[in-house]
């Protein structure tokens, strides 16, 4: 962040303003023991003194580390050694304020809007927002201290691999805190804070140094990833409320990651990519032992999904034969019109404009639970004392399911067929003159990439007990195009977290849902505009959105180079 | 030196489990507080957003209004009513979200929803699987209560599960006699592909057929298109007298409007979806027709308490087409909830009671006649036919279909 | 044989809407190769333009044949013009130029986000514009003394006025279209840089200007379809531009992409063709998979379209 003002002047002031800036932390701290709010409505009820809510405990992280930044260099340089260098004092400071200043004022306008009115803000609110405007301030005038080192710091194994299982406790307790949250303002208000704690963890050097030790430990972190998303429901008390978005977040997911395989790997846009999915919650719906079923064939679930799978693909390649061979743009309208071709042609196989298959637009419901190796997915089981339901049941299966498609798609991502993949997404002819059978490798994803969505498409039947066509509109295959390009094309992680985003903010502020598409359509507009590559991007990919940008190169360059420094223990690197 | 690096991240770890773990204990005394009277919240599904919100809206409205009717004439002693309103979307996704979510909400004790038959097969199950009582304002769907055979062999599948509106097959044979009545014999049909529109048509060509009538042209239009020309030009090449459309006022009335500029100037017939002031402004002509359940509300006295307390109540939003039903659904629920939260403990231990207290519900709401039969579709059988003179709706006929 | 004809001049008129929105997208894509996605709502936004000129103009219904086709009509296409041109200059200048360079899935996806957004906006806020209608459902378009509801009869077959206008705007602005490319510099600027950009700056073209002029020309004739649309439906709703802005686009392809003549054509074959499947396969229901499947067909069988593509893969 750049600022205006003078280095000189920041210097001259260094000592007043990181005075300043402790006053201000420390009101903050007080602040949290007064009441912020009158009435015990806003928030999740601020309204107490010497009590501070879970939301205000949280909040204490970022004025206690303003504290601990701004305090701790005032033991001079030469106490602090290295440590002067490894950690980004002064900038961290004020990211950290600026992140607290951020948070208080969605909080005091959630509390305001709440209870209908200023007036209701109490001591305690208006202590914390001095307190943060003073702490901001303060901290602006530091000088800007040099980037943080932490990320080049070795440290031993165990430390890493606690590291990770900390944070991945803090995302599994964390995540279940904010669904646990009713209250909008709440969880906007967590929402600032979290943002405000990641970026000060960000510029404290945190995510450079987990991202080596993840790196080193890659094996322990997808672990630790399953075993947190596997331990979820028990942190929900048999309740059923999130489980059943945690659910439906993994099926979109799931359709995601294969949509992903298209577009972010091989760079085919596919807009149609819903009535793969479709196809496959379809095909499972007919087959299954419905009363509305119109096949008199009911195999069991495990054929069903590799027919479904199948049906999906066949239709992959019966619309990718004829325009994988034509230029990319045709084949993002030609998906459109599938995709609309699909619809139609669900609705209209309902017994009066054609054969009667899928009941036209009443679609068929009534699918009854699965059943696997005698497990109904139905009924709730009691596991350890915890109650896990319905919707739990098809989580897990949606993470196993989840777990064997990340699996193939970073083993093909590093294979012969990924890199060919990547090939022609960088630049299809020069890809063609090397040898690569680019045709054969389009074809390829975009059946695969049908496959998968057949399968979810399978579970997703079960799981919705209905299917109808207007659950398969463009819509749908917009948003799900959307968690690829909002979280990063080409990545799992990115595509997970845009699948997150997607499906749980609209849930959780449901007061806007009136607006959701038009900041869906603006947010798709901003991203393409500013960060093209998501929020969490491909490294290659972003050096393809940013090819004029030298500096990027670099930064990315010597990222690389320190993470090998570290993968090759000759090479020099700091000693902790 | 580094032990300083450690201490400082065992603080950061601190705050965290510090923060998680506070809690627990805090709320626990926040809502300690109790209350006097016990509560009991009746839920609403239904698109508060998008295209459809109008008509969700009324729905939502109607039901608070009847709540706070109820609560104001304290019609259930000792327990306060509550509305618990959520948005689906119209979208079944969202709809089956907010269904569970109702459900694992222990002071619901029934719901008022949904608007589209599609969303109501994805919430049903869950709240039936809670034990907890649908009412729906709106769904025409016959196979929700009378299953997948309902014609040969109709079951019901879900025992949760009532609706105030009346099916197709009340609307559509009333119709039918109406235009056998007025001596139409050859009648084209046209129907939006939805599961309102389908089902009308459906039912509605079974009767007129069965009463002598023919049906010479029968035709579907994609509601996103607003070109009908080509369906009007087969429709007026076969030579109907009058035009049976399944479907809302949103493309009955474009559609109305395209007929009289090809030359087509025969009656066009719709259900309760056209039965709406919107129909005239898109082009309804005069002469064309509508069913609507219920003796025109003017004639109710039971209609009049809840268009004097919707208009004194000042909602937003006006009550649209399924408000009156919505309105019905409510009482229903709050006539059922007498019996049932008579002698109860708390809201959940009271669901199941609610359901059966609901199966013998009677009484005159809104929209007439209130009371479910062993399917739980509405006994509601009196019907009026509107016709538009001079771009108003005025009521034809009312009768009770045999 | 009456009915054939009846379709054959639905089919035409039909056709000739779906030409001039086609014209869009063709001579967008020919200049820069982006299909520009939200042209659609483009198209949507020129009708909503008319109808608010209409209301300005103090919702007149009593005025006479002769008045409303020289005052009313063209003040309404005016002021659908000047809607739609500023909003495609809008979405180029702030949507599409900065992503100029950029791999050529992020102007895709920008389009997308774009269409979603403007169909949002009229939902959202054109009932918010004082002394307009609430736009979140379809809006009764204005009738149009001498051509709503008037009809010429041509041996049993009807003809109504609005087909005829639709068509007579199609001929016109053909007629315009060829003088502006072929004989002013401008267009002749836009056909130099659909060529050969590089050599076209090089020759002093303002390239980003020919651009701007490719997007005002296509929002123009867009704005012209939506009043048609209007006039011809009786109604315009924030949708409408989705369908038709397919429609367009299949009508483009046949064409053969990038070309202009060809934009014509292909509508005019679309059109045909849906009016005629409608009558003649199957049920109505199945009109618009047969207009996709024609669009698949034609890129297995001729993809350069039926008149030749002036770009068939430049990628």
């Amino acid at each position: 962040m750049r600022t205006v003002i003078p280095d000189q002047l920041k210097v001259q002031l260094r000592y007043p303003a990181r005075a300043v800036g402790l006053a201000g932390a420390a009101a903050m701290v007080a602040s949290v023991f007064l009441p912020w709010s009158y009435g015990h409505e806003a928030l999740d009820d601020v309204g107490f003194t010497g009590l501070p809510s879970p939301l205000q405990f949280v909040f204490l992280i970022l004025p206690i580390a303003i504290l601990a930044l701004l305090g701790i260099p005032l033991v001079g340089k030469a106490k602090l050694g290295r440590w002067a260098k490894i950690v980004a004092w002064n900038t961290t400071a004020k990211t950290a304020s600026l992140g607290a200043l951020a948070t208080v004022v969605v909080a005091l306008a959630a509390i305001a809007i709440e209870l209908g009115g200023l007036v209701n803000i109490e001591t305690g609110g208006w202590l914390a927002l001095v307190g943060a405007i003073l702490a901001a301030a303060a901290t602006v005038f530091l000088p800007d201290s040099p980037e943080p080192t932490l990320s080049r710091v070795k440290s031993p194994r165990w430390l890493q691999i606690t590291a990770i299982v900390v944070v991945m406790a803090i995302v599994l307790f964390g995540s279940a805190y904010a669904l646990g949250m009713d209250d909008a303002g709440a969880f906007l208000t967590l929402a600032a804070l979290l943002v405000g704690i990641i970026l000060t963890l960000r510029q404290f050097g945190v995510f450079g140094w987990l991202g080596i030790a993840s790196a080193n430990n890659n094996r322990v972190l997808v672990m630790s990833a399953f075993v947190v998303a596997f331990a979820f429901p028990f942190t929900q008390n048999g309740s059923n409320a999130n489980m059943s978005i945690a659910a439906q977040v993994l099926i979109f997911a799931a359709t995601a990651l294969g949509l992903n395989i298209v577009v972010g790997l091989v760079g085919l846009l596919d807009l149609g990519y819903i009535a793969f999915l479709g196809a496959g919650a379809f095909t499972a719906a007919v087959l299954s032992d419905s009363a509305f079923a119109t096949i008199n064939f009911h195999p069991p679930f495990i054929v069903t999904v590799l027919i479904a799978g199948t049906v999906s693909s066949l239709l992959g390649l019966m619309i990718g034969a004829p325009t994988l061979r034509v230029s990319g743009d045709y084949l993002a309208i030609v998906t459109l019109a599938f995709g609309e071709i699909f619809r139609i042609s669900m609705l209209n196989l309902d017994g009066s404009d054609g054969p009667n298959i899928t009941h036209g637009s009443a679609g068929i419901p009534g699918i009854p639970d699965l059943n696997l190796f005698g497990f109904d997915f139905g009924q709730a089981h009691i596991i350890a004392g915890i109650e896990i339901g319905r919707f739990a049941n098809y989580f897990w299966l949606m993470l196993l399911v989840m777990a064997l498609i990340i699996l193939v798609f970073t083993n093909i991502n590093h294979s012969r067929i990924g890199r060919g993949w990547v090939a022609i997404r960088e630049d299809e002819m020069a890809a063609e003159a090397m040898g690569v059978n680019t045709f054969a490798l389009k074809l390829l994803a975009f059946a695969g990439g049908a496959f998968l969505a057949g399968i979810a498409g399978a579970i997703k039947a079960h799981h919705d007990v209905s299917v109808t066509p207007e659950q398969y509109v463009f819509l749908e295959s917009a948003f799900l195009l959307a968690a690829v390009v909002l979280g990063g094309m080409g990545t799992v992680s990115g595509v997970l977290i845009g699948a997150v985003i997607l499906k749980v903010l609209p849930e959780k502020l449901r007061f806007f849902s009136d607006y959701r598409l038009l900041l869906f359509g603006l947010l798709m507009i901003l991203m393409m505009r500013f960060r093209p590559e998501g929020i969490i991007a491909d490294e290659r990919r972003q050096l393809e959105f940013h090819d004029d940008d030298e500096e990027l190169a670099d930064e990315i360059e010597e990222e690389l180079i320190t993470h090998h420094a570290h993968l090759n223990p000759e090479r020099k690197g700091f000693e902790l | 030196m580094n032990k300083r690096i450690y201490s400082l991240a065992g603080v950061a770890v601190l705050a965290a489990s510090l923060a998680l773990t506070g809690c627990g204990a805090r709320t626990d005394a926040g809502t300690g507080g109790g209350t006097a009277t016990k509560v009991a919240k009746i839920g609403v599904i239904a698109p508060l957003s998008g295209d459809l919100s109008a008509m969700g809206l009324g729905i939502k409205n109607s039901v608070d209004l009847a709540i706070k009717q109820a609560n104001a004439s304290n019609a259930i002693p000792g327990w306060k009513l509550e509305l618990a309103a959520e948005d689906d979307q119209a979208t079944p996704d969202v709809g089956k979200n907010a269904a569970t979510k109702l459900a694992s909400d222990d002071q619901v004790i029934g719901v008022v929803g949904t608007l589209n038959s599609g969303v109501a097969q994805s919430t049903i199950p869950v709240l039936d699987a809670a034990h907890i009582a649908q009412v729906s304002p709106a769904n025409t769907n016959p196979a929700l209560t009378k299953g997948a055979d309902y014609t040969t062999a109709p079951a019901r599948p879900n025992a949760n599960y009532f609706r105030t509106c009346t099916t197709d097959d009340v609307q559509g044979p009333f119709a039918a006699q109406y235009l056998l009545g007025a001596g139409i014999k050859k009648v084209a049909t046209v129907h939006d592909k939805t599961p309102y529109g389908q089902g009308l048509v459906t039912e509605f060509t079974k009767a007129f057929t069965a009463g002598g009538g023919t049906v010479v042209d029968a035709e579907t239009i994609n509601p996103d298109d607003d070109n009908f020309s080509a369906v009007i030009s087969k429709v007026k090449a076969a030579g109907p007298d009058a035009v049976y459309y399944g479907g809302v006022y949103a493309e009955a009335g474009p559609l109305a409007k395209q007929m009289k500029g090809a030359g087509l100037s025969v009656p066009l017939m719709g259900g309760d979806g056209i039965y709406d002031g919107n129909f005239m402004k898109l082009g309804g002509n005069d002469g064309d027709l509508a069913t609507s359940v219920g003796a025109p509300v003017e004639t109710l006295s039971s209609a009049k308490a809840f268009l004097d307390g919707y208009k004194a109540a000042a909602y937003a939003d006006g009550y649209s087409a399924y408000g009156a039903y919505a309105y019905d659904a409510a009482n229903a629920i709050i006539a059922a909830l007498k019996t049932s939260l008579a002698s109860a403990s708390d809201a959940k231990s009271a669901r199941e009671g609610t359901i059966t207290a609901l199966a013998s519900v009677s009484f005159d709401g809104a929209t007439g006649k209130v009371g479910f039969d062993k399917y739980g579709d509405s006994v509601a059988r009196v019907l009026t036919v509107y016709k538009v003179v001079d771009g108003k709706w005025v009521a034809e006929k009312t009768g009770e279909l045999k | 044989m009456e009915l054939f004809f009846q379709q054959l001049i639905n089919g035409l008129s039909l056709g000739a809407l779906y030409a001039l929105v086609a014209v869009g997208y063709t001579v967008v894509y020919g200049i820069v190769q982006l299909i520009n996605f939200a042209h659609g709502e483009i198209f949507m936004i020129g009708a909503f333009g008319a109808y608010a000129t209409w209301v300005l103009m103090g919702s007149p219904s009593d005025w006479t044949a002769t008045t409303s086709l020289l005052v009313l009509l063209p003040m309404m296409i005016i002021g659908g013009m000047v809607a739609s041109v500023a909003t495609a200059l809008a979405t180029e200048r702030f949507a599409y130029r900065p992503l100029r360079g950029a791999p050529r899935l992020a102007p895709l996806i920008s389009a997308i986000g774009v269409s979603v957004f403007l169909q949002e906006l009229v939902r959202l806020f054109f009932g918010k514009i004082p002394g307009m209608p609430d736009a979140k459902s379809s809006v009764p378009f204005p009738d149009i003394a001498g051509i709503s509801g008037a009809t010429i009869t041509l041996g049993g077959v009807i003809i109504q006025m609005p087909a005829i206008f639709t068509l007579a705007a199609l001929a016109v602005s053909t007629v315009f279209l060829w003088y502006f490319v072929n004989r002013t510099k401008t267009g002749r600027a836009m056909v130099a840089t659909s060529q050969d950009p590089d050599t076209a700056r090089l020759m002093g073209i303002n390239v980003d200007r020919v651009i701007m002029a490719a997007f005002a020309v296509g929002a123009a004739l867009a704005a012209i379809a939506g009043v048609a649309h209007g006039l011809m439906n009786g109604n315009i709703g924030f949708r409408m531009g989705f369908l038709a802005g397919l429609k367009a686009f299949t009508a483009a392809v046949l064409g053969g992409i990038g070309n202009i003549n060809g934009a014509v054509v292909g509508g005019l074959v679309l059109g045909l063709a849906e009016a005629m499947a409608s009558n003649y396969l199957g049920t109505t229901a199945w009109k618009d998979v047969w207009a996709f499947v024609l669009l698949i067909l034609v890129l297995v069988f001729r993809p350069q379209g039926l008149l030749g593509a002036k770009v068939v893969d430049r990628a």
